[in-house]
């Protein structure tokens, strides 16, 4: 019944629609460069949503945990068979992305017999110096955007956008800049997905406001303090830093305790 | 008329072949690497190695690193035909690295032991041949026991646990007494000397070896060459900076005049 271009089409957009329901429910990734590295930044209810890939690459992501899991696997055996036979140098975020994950999500995208993957991917690749850092983002149908300063996954390119806003204006240098920038993006990120979907299931109104964000701090960290109470904090480092060849590093509790917003401490628990 | 009951004839004329050999080679052409020494001091594990590898009587290069960190808590310290060993050690922390990502833990150190025991069982005809001959030691902390372990190879790929201390490679009778010597009748027991202690134990070992062993490369101050030691402790692998071996060697390693 797909034989006809029309159909085809139609079923795309379908499969659109229906992907980007799966998305609503989703928890924003955000992952911003500073100064000696990059940090990434997420909350989540047990699944894991951070992950390293290679010696300088890590890997956000949004969607269903078991598509997350194989394409994590697949950028884990593209990276380290490369790894080995080249060198690690040779293993960039740009070529697995756009030879190797990239064609493999449009493909399954696109075949609309088959199942789509349910997912959203951040790339961020650690450079040899600051300014250098990069980050790719691939959404579900296969497209990708690169960028070097910060980069964001949401439900939807409206909530990511409101995230690049706020983004844009901030200037991030030291680790506590990046701490501080990131989990506040995430949480304008959080409260426009909820803004979205209670619009849609309260009111039947799309937004309440769409055109302005609310950047508060005040805000923002009370809504991050309602979050924290039953979501974990998911926090890793790239550090140019680090004296081993990994620069891979999962931040633990007590090292989010003081790097946090000091009114966001207390909520740790 | 060949020789009645013997089997193994009996089983060669079957079409046995016993022990697979590579390539014939000329070993004296082949570049070998030589001493390498690891022992239990108060803090952890001590691996040493020297710097010198050798094709025949020529020396082919002074600043070998034999003493190689495969991921932050296990050090693999090699002797033997250094393609081989550099192959191997590759190949091991590519194996460690891939499963720490993949699975999410890390691999067991016991799992450890046997992926480098797998390797040289895989390497045995090359070994055999001449060509690719390694004994290596593999020491690391191993996170379930909370301690740091040391063991040693054949090039078949049985493994040995060290209690107290192992050494390979052609320099390796020379030291061998004298570790035993000092652990058995030495102030104290090696396992309890401190980190300094240790270093000095270390550097008067290889620079014996060296005395004994053309192969093996002592310390060249002129050129500001000294062997490569790494600790492993509870925190990971700690590589000691030549300026302190240097500093070490200039005040205490060796004898006052």
């Amino acid at each position: 019944m797909y034989e006809e271009p029309y159909r085809w089409v139609e079923a795309v957009g379908n499969r659109r629609q229906y992907l980007d329901d799966q998305f609503k429910e989703g928890t924003p990734v955000v992952g911003v460069s500073y100064e000696s590295g990059i940090l990434l930044i997420t909350m989540n209810r047990g699944t894991p949503k951070l992950y390293e890939i290679y010696d300088r690459l890590a890997l956000g992501g949004m969607g269903h945990p078991a598509d997350l899991e194989k394409l994590r696997f697949n950028l884990l055996e593209m990276a380290h068979v490369e790894g080995f036979n080249r060198s690690a140098s040779d293993v960039t975020g740009s070529r697995l992305v756009k030879y190797g994950i990239a064609p493999v999500i449009k493909q399954a995208f696109e075949e609309v017999f088959k199942a789509p993957f349910i997912v959203k991917i951040l790339l961020a690749e650690l450079g040899q110096k600051s300014g250098k850092d990069g980050f790719l983002t691939v959404n579900y149908d296969g497209t990708f955007e690169e960028n070097s300063r910060y980069a964001v996954l949401a439900a939807t390119s409206a909530v990511e956008e409101e995230m690049i806003g706020y983004l844009r204006q901030q200037s991030v240098v030291s680790l506590k800049d990046a701490m501080d920038v990131a989990i506040r993006t995430w949480a304008i990120g959080d409260r426009a997905q909820r803004s979205v979907q209670e619009g849609r299931e309260d009111h039947g109104d799309a937004q309440k406001d769409p055109d302005r964000p609310v950047t508060d701090t005040a805000t923002l960290d009370a809504h991050l303090h309602r979050c924290i109470a039953d979501k974990t904090i998911e926090c890793a480092l790239l550090d140019r830093h680090a004296q081993v060849p990994s620069k891979y590093r999962v931040l633990n509790t007590d090292e989010l305790r003081t790097m946090l917003p000091q009114d966001l401490r207390s909520s740790l628990t | 008329m060949g020789m009645q009951g013997d089997f193994y004839q009996l089983l060669k004329e079957q079409g046995y072949v016993f022990g697979v050999a590579g390539q014939a080679a000329v070993r004296s052409e082949l570049t070998t690497a030589t001493t390498i020494l690891a022992f239990k001091y108060s803090g952890g594990v001590l691996v040493a190695g020297d710097r010198r590898a050798t094709a025949g009587n020529m020396v082919m290069y002074d600043r070998t690193d034999k003493v190689l960190e495969i991921d932050r808590h296990s050090v693999m310290a090699i002797a033997g035909v250094p393609a081989t060993a550099y192959e191997m050690a590759r190949i091991l922390e590519h194996s460690f690295k891939y499963y720490r990502r993949t699975q999410l833990q890390e691999l067991s150190f016991e799992g450890k032991l046997r992926a480098l025991s797998k390797l040289l069982k895989e390497n045995v005809a090359a070994a055999l041949a001449g060509t690719g001959a390694v004994a290596p030691i593999f020491a690391g902390y191993d996170a379930g026991q909370e301690a740091a372990k040391i063991y040693f190879y054949d090039i078949l790929g049985a493994e040995f646990e060290a209690v107290e201390y192992a050494v390979s490679g052609s320099g390796s009778p020379t030291i061998r007494g004298i570790l035993h010597y000092l652990n058995t009748w030495g102030e104290q027991p090696l396992s309890t000397v401190p980190e300094e202690q240790a270093l000095i134990h270390a550097l008067r070992l290889l620079t014996s070896a060296a005395e004994f062993d053309s192969a093996t490369g002592g310390v060249n101050r002129e050129a500001g060459l000294y062997p490569v030691v790494k600790f492993i402790t509870t925190d990971g692998v700690k590589t000691v900076s030549d300026s302190q071996l240097r500093s070490l060697f200039e005040t205490r390693v060796s004898r006052p005049r």
